[in-house]
């Protein structure tokens, strides 16, 4: 299947950084019989500057076409190119940043030698090196950990300094399999603010996740996979809008006025009027009692104006 | 010391070695892309089969081509980092145990202390750092495999010929900070244990007086340390040496002073030192002093040396070369030349145990035939004698008459002489090797040797680091393990199993008694001597065949396989010997190809594997 919801830029023009052509992927056990197709033929285009996520649940293929991308294994047919170069070809790893899964790091070093490691294998020199290990312990909020060995840190911290570590080369492409696995609820948010500014900045983000709001609140643009075929590819936008369907919010309005509203929207012939309160997101909610009671140590926190009219 | 092969000049085996080395690296990239391409043509066809194969070897060969000194070092720092918080240096307190214990078990008053002790330390240290260096090296790829840390590397620009070399360098570099640090103490260890110092009380010396009863000399012995004591022999003047003991000696002097006659005991002399030898050719005279190929075979399983018969005209005859003034000069050299042999013993009649047997040595020109006067020796068996060659020499004339004449001018022709040995004892024999005459021809310092043997533990440690990373590249750990493990035990027995295959091709049973794996187990099954023949029965020829099919490709592998064996030169530290600097070269080259194989082929297997599979 091959879908894009925009006209796909030329070849070549440097526009389209990952491109995925009949790809598929099907693991074969040690005499070469086929064991399980874990992606059928795929066609993509991911766009300079855009965030891509891979969608579906846990087996659909996302990890497998984000590793076929990476040259990690190899496809049974066709090709992917990522930059114009074979996945194949380790130059392209140059300018990509990956976040593995579960931060498959070396858990004897700490996360200055981690990061430090890692910019060697760029070649960054050492002061550039300690400049951008220094700046990314700081973003991920590890500098008082950052001596202790990787073995030390929880899941959460692992996961920060696998971030840190995906970007210690300030990369063109960030691949991120599963980034808000493991990480507390602020952690996700700080994750998902995270993704928005590499997009600001300009970089292109592919993500792949099984966590549906986590997708939605960040994506520009999805493809969704179930049993290793790609089943939906487009805007997160024009996937999600329910056409026919008209949303009116507002504050302030007494019951009379609501009995008002939904008279005249039945006068007009309209069905299904549902007349209420919002919900806000478990999230924000979380979020928004983490902060207040940051704010006011030791006293109970407040629900916000809008959590408590809600109610 | 035992030397079964005379060591080549570098130049003369390098062109031959080289060539043989490209034949078998051929050899096996064939088999490889050939094995390769079947299995790919069975699951892709043939034409497709064959493009992966030419797109992989090109690919391999690129990555090999252009490995970035950055990433290979950063993956050599982190194998080390990896390695130390291993806790690799706790191998350091375990050699530190082994010393400790060696001081208890170890006996001083062996034959050969020298011998026991540099044997024992430069054994264990070869052991302990292969071991480490072999444990780390199989384990470290496989574990990153398995914890998936690979992949955050292999997503980095890294090249797979930059993984494999960056853990055979930094591995190879704890190795040898471990290899250092232990033979720094081992030489410590064998110096302090093996030194030593007698003295002489006035009252253990006694007088030697001729019939017209003046004093002849003087003769005693030391006192006793490390479980000997030299007897002492002095001249008139009061000096000379004592009898060699252990394989050593002292000088010693009397020293006259106010409070009478003290004796001076020098240094040991054959004790840690590095001899460098000037050896000869040897040939033969039978007992009618007609020239034979070899001497006689008293019946040792171990041909190294052959013997000559007592009391006839059979004869060892050496011939050395380059012997001048100027190789020789007389102010290193003012008493002659330092022969120096050991002349083992074959008695058909016991005779006294004590004394050694009689024999003599002669100087011949091998162009005027002008022989010296024989010299007599003693052959003590074991011990390396020391024979000074004067440099005016009495020759025999054909008169009968006795002419003195300079060795340099009148025995040597060409700067080469010939050196006779014959035993003169009627039933018994003398056995001797080539490597065992030679003219000490120089003193290389102990401590170089020694370090010289510990580079050759150093290229044992790098072959093993080599083919461990090599084997981890496609294995498990526990199974790349016993993959090397295997490998260094086919290789070990590598020069068995190529003398097993020429017997059983060439039908000559004498090569390698007993036949092959089959023929073997048969005797084995059947209680059979290996040296009885068997009739040529159609059971025995199948049994023959199917050996000969089996040892085909155990001598393929056999040629290619690595022996640590032979890189190792303790055997030249522990006789007291200088290692040569053509065997040095050699065991360099030969590492050097071991580990630039191990190294392709580990970045083919890499490359050809899916690492997050």
């Amino acid at each position: 299947m091959h879908a894009s919801a925009n006209p796909a830029p030329a070849r070549g023009t440097g526009e389209i950084v990952v491109e995925a052509r009949n790809l598929s992927k099907v693991y074969r056990d040690f005499w070469g019989r086929s064991k399980k197709t874990a992606l059928k033929p795929l066609d993509l285009d991911i766009r300079r500057g855009e965030i891509f996520g891979l969608l579906g649940p846990n087996g659909s293929g996302k990890t497998t076409t984000l590793k076929l991308l990476l040259g990690l294994i190899f496809p049974t047919s066709g090709e992917a190119l990522v930059f114009d170069r074979p996945a194949t070809d380790v130059a392209k790893n140059g300018r990509l940043g990956y976040l593995p899964e579960e931060s498959y790091l070396y858990k004897f070093l700490d996360a200055e030698e981690t990061l430090d490691f890692y910019g060697r294998l760029f070649g960054m020199p050492p002061a550039e090196r300690q400049r951008r290990a220094a700046a990314l312990i700081e973003m991920v909020g590890l500098t008082r950990d950052r001596k202790r060995q990787l073995r030390e840190y929880s899941k959460g911290m692992t996961r920060r300094i696998g971030v840190a570590q995906a970007l210690i080369n300030d990369p063109e492409l960030v691949l991120l399999d599963e980034p808000t696995s493991g990480l507390d609820p602020i952690g996700t948010r700080e994750m998902k603010d995270l993704i928005i500014d590499l997009k600001q900045r300009g970089k292109t983000v592919i993500m792949c996740s099984h966590l549906l709001a986590d997708v939605e609140d960040v994506c520009d643009r999805i493809a969704v996979l179930h049993q290793g075929e790609l089943k939906e590819l487009g805007r997160v936008d024009d996937l999600l809008r329910l056409t026919g369907v008209t949303q009116i919010k507002a504050s302030g309005l007494t019951a009379g006025c609501q009995d008002e509203i939904r008279a005249l929207l039945q006068r007009h012939g309209a069905a299904d009027v549902e007349i209420g309160n919002p919900r806000t997101t478990l999230e924000d909610l979380f979020l928004d009692i983490v902060r207040d009671t940051e704010a006011r140590p030791g006293r109970r926190a407040r629900r916000s104006a809008d959590t408590s009219s809600a109610e | 010391m035992v030397l079964e092969q005379e060591i080549p000049q570098f130049s003369a085996w390098i062109g031959p070695a080289l060539l043989a080395y490209l034949q078998a690296a051929g050899f096996v990239t064939l088999a490889a892309a050939l094995l390769t391409w079947l299995v790919q043509a069975v699951a892709n066809g043939p034409l497709p089969a064959g493009d992966r194969v030419y797109r992989g070897t090109l690919a391999g060969l690129a990555d090999i081509a252009r490995p970035s000194v950055r990433r290979v070092w950063a993956l050599a720092r982190l194998a080390i980092q990896e390695s130390l918080r291993r806790n690799v240096l706790v191998v350091l307190a375990v050699f530190a145990l082994i010393v400790l214990f060696a001081g208890w078990f170890l006996d001083p008053a062996a034959v050969e202390p020298a011998r026991l002790y540099i044997g024992f330390i430069l054994g264990a240290t070869n052991l302990l750092v292969c071991a480490v260096v072999l444990v780390l090296s199989v384990f470290s790829l496989p574990a990153d495999i398995k914890s998936k840390a690979i992949q955050t590397v292999t997503t980095k620009p890294v090249q797979m010929a930059e993984i494999v070399l960056g853990r055979i360098v930094g591995f190879s570099l704890v190795g040898t900070c471990l290899l250092a640090a232990m033979g720094l103490a081992g030489w410590a260890f064998v110096v302090r244990s093996v030194r030593h110092s007698h003295e002489i009380a006035a009252v253990d010396m006694a007088e030697v007086r001729g019939d017209d009863g003046e004093v002849n000399g003087f003769e005693g012995r030391t006192s006793l340390a490390m479980g000997h004591r030299h007897r002492v022999v002095l001249d008139a003047a009061g000096r000379g040496d004592a009898e060699s003991e252990q394989g050593h000696s002292h000088a010693v002097a009397a020293v006259t002073g106010p409070k009478g006659t003290a004796y001076e005991v020098g240094p040991a002399r054959g004790l840690l030192e590095a001899r460098r030898p000037l050896r000869g050719t040897l040939r033969w005279l039978d007992r009618e002093g007609k020239p034979a190929t070899k001497g006689i075979s008293v019946g040792a399983e171990w041909a190294y040396r052959q013997y000559i018969e007592g009391g006839t005209g059979a004869a060892a005859i050496w011939t050395f070369a380059g012997i001048t003034p100027d190789q020789f000069p007389e102010d290193e050299f003012p008493r002659g030349l330092p022969l120096e042999m050991i002349v083992r013993v074959f008695r058909t009649h016991k005779g006294d145990i004590e004394q050694g047997i009689h024999g003599t040595i002669q100087l011949r020109n091998p162009a005027s035939s002008l022989r010296s006067v024989a010299i007599p020796i003693v052959a003590r068996e074991k011990s390396i004698e020391l024979l000074w060659i004067p440099r005016r020499i009495d020759t025999v004339r054909e008169d009968g008459r006795l002419e003195e004449v300079d060795l340099f001018t009148d025995l040597v022709a060409d700067g080469r002489v010939e050196v006779w040995l014959q035993c003169l004892e009627t039933g018994q024999y003398y056995g001797v090797a080539q490597a065992d005459f030679y003219l000490r021809s120089g003193e290389g310092s102990f401590l170089v040797n020694y370090a010289k043997s510990c580079l050759g533990i150093w290229f044992s440690m790098l072959v093993v680091c080599a083919m461990g990373v090599m084997f981890s590249t496609f294995l498990s750990g526990p199974v790349a393990l016993l993959g090397a493990l295997s490998t260094l035990l086919v290789g070990q027995f590598r020069d068995f199993i190529a003398r097993l295959f020429e017997s059983q091709v060439s039908g000559d049973a004498t090569i390698v008694p007993g036949g092959g794996p089959i023929e073997s187990l048969v005797r084995l099954a059947s209680q059979e001597s290996i040296t009885l023949a068997w009739d040529p029965t159609p059971a025995a020829q199948v049994i023959k065949a199917l050996d000969t099919v089996l040892l085909v490709p155990m001598r393929l592998l056999a040629g290619i396989f690595p022996s640590l064996a032979t890189l190792g030169t303790d055997d030249f530290v522990a006789g007291g010997f200088d290692i040569p600097a053509p065997l040095l070269a050699a065991h360099a080259v030969e590492t050097l190809g071991y580990v630039a194989a191990f190294f392709v082929v580990g970045v083919f297997c890499l490359k050809a594997r899916e690492v997050a599979s």
